[in-house]
């Protein structure tokens, strides 16, 4: 399957990429990564026009998320869950909620590019937590095109190591999440000490 | 104990992307079936028209997009057979470290 995607935008350019891309944002597991990466290095080639591959990728991928805002917003968390199990995951929606209120836009932000396994799941939430939509649009469009940007332009500095840049980027965004969960953790547990000294 | 495992991950994750940013440069990269024939001659630094050779095809264009997948159905030949085809042929165009190719 992934095979295909990568031949179909090798064969047609940046309207494979906008469909594909539009489809992974709804929330179905695809490399869209190696895509990116795949796209900067045709680019490097002068197999695509660069701004035509981060306009075809931010655009796709925005209105994938928008998808993703409606169905949240006007399904409900009854179908936010039913498009979760159809894609095998199990989606804690009441903590993807917390997320979008406590960390707003830069949530939204971060979630299109450094943290985007997460990105489909936050769009439903902000949904179904009625996050304002022109909001959600701007954070959305603002973080799609700077990760259209940022993979385009590591596939297009490392044309000739796609796939090893692709393994590199893979743990890196892990060791992010990492460390992204270890900050959380310890001011939680420093939060928690101190009110067990005061006490 | 998820700060230990937070931390640990992070470590792991970051440690494991250091050692393979360190062997980019000298890793081989792989030949896959959704690869085109420019796309395999660029990351082992040969013009492609050595690799279209090699498989005996003429590119279409002059950067023919086509995967090898399409190009062994186009051929009617075996993916497996193609993907080896191209690999003796970057072996043999691409020089030893320190010598000539062979």
């Amino acid at each position: 399957m992934n095979d295909r995607l990568l031949g179909a935008v090798s064969l047609y350019g940046a309207p494979a990429l906008f469909g594909i891309v539009a489809i992974a944002a709804v929330g179905v597991p695809l490399p869209i990564t190696l895509l990116l990466i795949v796209a900067g290095s045709m680019i490097s080639q002068g197999a695509m026009n660069p701004w035509w591959a981060i306009g075809a990728a931010a655009a796709g991928s925005s209105l994938g998320d928008q998808a993703g805002y409606v169905i949240g917003r006007w399904g409900g968390p009854a179908a936010a869950a039913r498009l979760g199990a159809l894609f095998g995951k199990r989606v804690n929606l009441k903590a993807m909620e917390t997320k979008v209120r406590t960390w707003g836009g830069s949530g939204i932000f971060v979630t299109r590019w450094l943290l985007s396994p997460l990105g489909p799941w936050i769009n439903l939430a902000s949904g179904t937590a009625r996050y304002p939509w022109p909001r959600f649009l701007l954070w959305d469009l603002m973080g799609e095109v700077t990760g259209a940007a940022v993979f385009i332009s590591l596939g297009r500095f490392f044309s000739d190591r796609a796939m090893s840049l692709y393994g590199v980027l893979g743990d890196l965004t892990w060791a992010v999440a990492g460390l992204l969960a270890a900050v959380l953790f310890g001011y939680l547990l420093v939060a928690r000490l101190r009110r067990a000294r005061v006490r | 104990m998820a700060f230990v495992l937070a931390v640990a991950s992070t470590v792991i994750f970051a440690s494991r992307a250091g050692r393979r940013a360190r062997l980019m440069h000298a890793a081989n990269e792989p030949i896959r079936e959704w690869m085109s024939v420019p796309f395999i001659a660029h990351a082992h630094h040969l013009p492609a028209s050595v690799l279209f050779q090699a498989i005996g095809v003429r590119p279409r264009q002059p950067y023919d997009r086509r995967s090898i997948r399409h190009i062994a159905r186009d051929l009617n030949r075996p993916v497996p057979e193609l993907m080896a085809q191209l690999e003796s042929a970057i072996q043999a165009a691409t020089p030893p470290p320190g010598g000539h190719p062979r």
